[in-house]
């Protein structure tokens, strides 16, 4: 069974006390007065020597024969299960730590390295990895993964608009992006669209284009303003006839197999893991607030934690971290052993640990009742931050149904 | 440079502290962290060994149980090795015994420079710098707000109430560092995951050629004779406004000698 190790532990709290020196006494600064998070998030990289990291690790993917395989290995080659499940487990505890504070820090941070590295890393010739993801990977310089548009959301390949038209050995990009995190401040921008050749929509291609900011025809939007995730900086992004060369298409070829989605896929899998860390995070530190708050809350005479409501409530959050824990240490066991979650397994956990973060943090605004809904105490920013869990990485309802297919279809 | 570190390991301060109502003494049986105080001469240890170009840090520590949390915490900061003396023989020791034993053991690291901290955060005694310095028969600098090594030298700002002291000695030296001197680094995450691997030098009061009969309940010179709880901070005095009360005020504070 896995638990924390020793050494992990010790990454923990040394981790939470640069979270609670640096960015818990900055909350306000970072919820409400449009801070942007990077300078922060670089300064946790350099503090922890991520960013040193991050070059090591990137020199010996490339050094590989196959470029590939990544730290848990390559196919066939045998690494220890217990390296490999340090290597899944470590990069969660910053996503955790992180959460019990500022959920938005680990969407612009996840988006950057998780989604805009990795998909240059994993689509990406030797040479667009080292133009672009090197520079993500130690948070150099910041990334955004463009797939949403207006009209596309669930049905993200279904109604996706934006284009790629071919001219001479270049490409047109044209298209608008939303709900794009990082949109406003990205220096490296991964669009994903369709290669119009002529065809019917849903025969084109899928491409991803690497992007600059500053290129010509490409405008990034000022920060949206939104429910939760303030220190998360969201955006639009337009492209009115962006003119590239071969070079920022990724792979440098149109030939992708499953016609460009399946990798979108892979990508989805990992995003969702993501969330049930996430999720972690921000149950427990409600509950370690909600503990505290429920021991020196005193009315009618007694603290509240006395009374049976209350403890039903925080019952029920410890139940759900529990869940919530349990889910995470499988996930960490299963690629420890070598497998990958099914995407129905990764929805599984993705629906149930956004699901357990909303009601245990809405529980917490409760508990606290009229403080609760003051910003001062900090479980309304917590749920007010839950709630895009359920919405972003796939709905719940997209959830739901790659459940259900996979039940249906064995 | 080589320079030792006196590293204490202490029940966490953020867990309610126990004593044992027999000896007194605080129960040290749980898990131990290293003691805040001393995370600055780790600091600045590695600092002053970084900036002469070469040498290395050695914690030296007493503790029960051959604990070695604390430890690690340092070596995962940048401390080279540790040298962990931990012996039933020792339960009870005052910080006369304590000197002793870190004595010994500092003995051993052959260092150019020693630091420990100003006191520690759960005896709070503060004798043991200058009881080190006597037994090593070395210079002893304390309070030091800022250390520089050079021409075999340790030059030190010695913090007072009114400003500070320059003040310099030969090495090897014992300096004691106040909370100011520097601030201590996180430990990196290869530095956490390097830690276990570092060396852990664990030796026996008679592996330093000690007796017992100079350490622990034996060889204290110190009797706890009571310990009671500190007084409750008496209520402040409540001023009813009669149209005077500003005037009062000012007497008040004239008694304080604050204005």
């Amino acid at each position: 069974m896995f638990e924390w190790t020793e050494e992990q532990r010790m990454i923990r709290d040394a981790v939470r006390q640069f979270v609670e020196a640096e960015i818990a006494p900055r909350r306000d600064e970072f919820e409400f007065g449009d801070t942007p998070p990077y300078e922060v998030l670089r300064k946790l990289y350099k503090t922890f020597g991520l960013d040193v990291m991050a070059r090591e690790q990137f020199k010996r993917r490339l050094d590989r024969p196959d470029g590939g395989g990544g730290l848990l290995g390559g196919d066939g080659e045998e690494v220890d299960p217990k390296v490999r499940a340090n290597t899944v487990a470590m990069p969660m505890i910053p996503i955790i730590e992180l959460c019990r504070h500022s959920p938005g820090m680990v969407t612009a941070l996840g988006v950057s390295v998780g989604l805009t590295a990795a998909a240059i890393m994993s689509k990406g010739t030797r040479e667009q990895q080292e133009r672009w993801a090197l520079d993500l990977l130690t948070l150099d310089k910041i990334g955004a993964w463009a797939i949403t548009e207006p009209n596309s959301g669930s049905d993200a390949f279904g109604s996706m608009l934006s284009t790629a038209r071919r001219d001479g050995d270049e490409y047109i990009l044209n298209g608008s992006k939303t709900f794009i995190t990082n949109g406003p401040y990205a220096d490296t921008v991964v669009f994903i669209c369709k290669l119009d050749e002529g065809n019917p929509p849903d025969q084109r291609k899928i491409l991803h284009f690497v992007l600059d900011s500053g290129m010509p025809g490409f405008d990034q939007s000022p920060p949206l303003r939104k429910m939760g995730l303030h220190s998360s900086p969201t955006g639009q992004l337009f492209l009115t006839d962006v003119r590239v060369g071969r070079d920022r298409l990724l792979g440098e070829t149109e030939e992708v197999s499953g016609g460009g989605r399946e990798d979108a896929k892979a990508t989805f899998s990992i995003e969702r893991s993501g969330v049930a860390a996430m999720a972690l995070g921000m149950i427990d530190r409600c509950l370690e607030l909600c503990v505290q708050y429920a021991k020196e809350r005193v009315q009618f005479g007694q603290p509240i934690g006395e009374f049976q409501l209350v403890q039903e409530k925080l019952a029920r959050m410890e139940v759900a971290r529990l869940n919530v824990e349990n889910l995470l240490f499988r996930y960490i066991e299963i690629l420890a052993h070598g497998k990958q979650p099914t995407l129905a397994e990764a929805s599984a956990m993705k629906l149930y640990s956004s699901h357990a973060a909303v009601e245990v943090t809405l529980d917490a605004v409760q508990l606290f009742g009229g403080n609760g809904y003051m910003s001062e105490f900090h479980v309304e920013q917590l749920a007010r931050d839950a709630k895009v869990l359920e919405i972003y990485a796939g709905t719940n309802e997209i959830q739901m149904t790659h459940i259900a297919k996979d039940l249906l279809r064995r | 440079m080589n320079v030792v570190v006196c590293a204490k390991q202490i029940p966490d301060p953020a867990a309610p502290g126990e004593l044992d109502p027999n000896t007194k003494t605080l129960k040290r049986e749980g898990k131990l962290i290293l003691d805040d105080s001393d995370a600055y001469g780790v600091e600045m240890g590695l600092q002053l060994a970084d900036k002469a170009g070469g040498g290395e840090v050695t914690l030296v520590s007493m503790a029960p149980h051959d604990e070695v949390s604390g430890l690690r915490t340092a070596l995962a900061m940048g401390a080279a090795k540790a040298i962990l003396i931990s012996d039933d023989a020792l339960q009870g020791s005052d910080s006369l015994a304590t000197a002793k034993v870190l004595a010994a053991a500092i003995k051993r690291a052959e260092p150019d420079l020693v630091l420990t901290a100003t006191e520690s955060t759960d005896g709070y005694t503060g004798l043991l710098p200058a009881q080190l310095a006597e037994l090593l028969g070395w210079p002893s600098i304390t309070f030091a707000k800022h250390i520089e090594v050079t021409d075999g030298k340790a030059k030190v700002q010695r913090q007072t109430e009114e400003g500070y002291d320059e003040v310099e000695a030969p090495l090897p030296a014992i300096v004691s560092v106040t909370a100011g001197v520097v601030e201590p680094r996180y430990p990196s995450f290869k530095g956490i995951m390097a830690a276990k691997n570092k060396p852990v030098d664990q030796v026996t009061v008679a592996d330093l050629g000690l007796s017992a009969d100079d350490v622990g309940w034996k060889g204290a010179r110190q009797e706890i004779t009571d310990v009671v709880p500190a007084e409750e901070r008496k209520a402040g005095e409540i001023v009813e406004d009669e149209g005077d009360a500003h005037e009062r005020i000012v007497q008040f504070l004239e008694q304080l000698k604050v204005i």
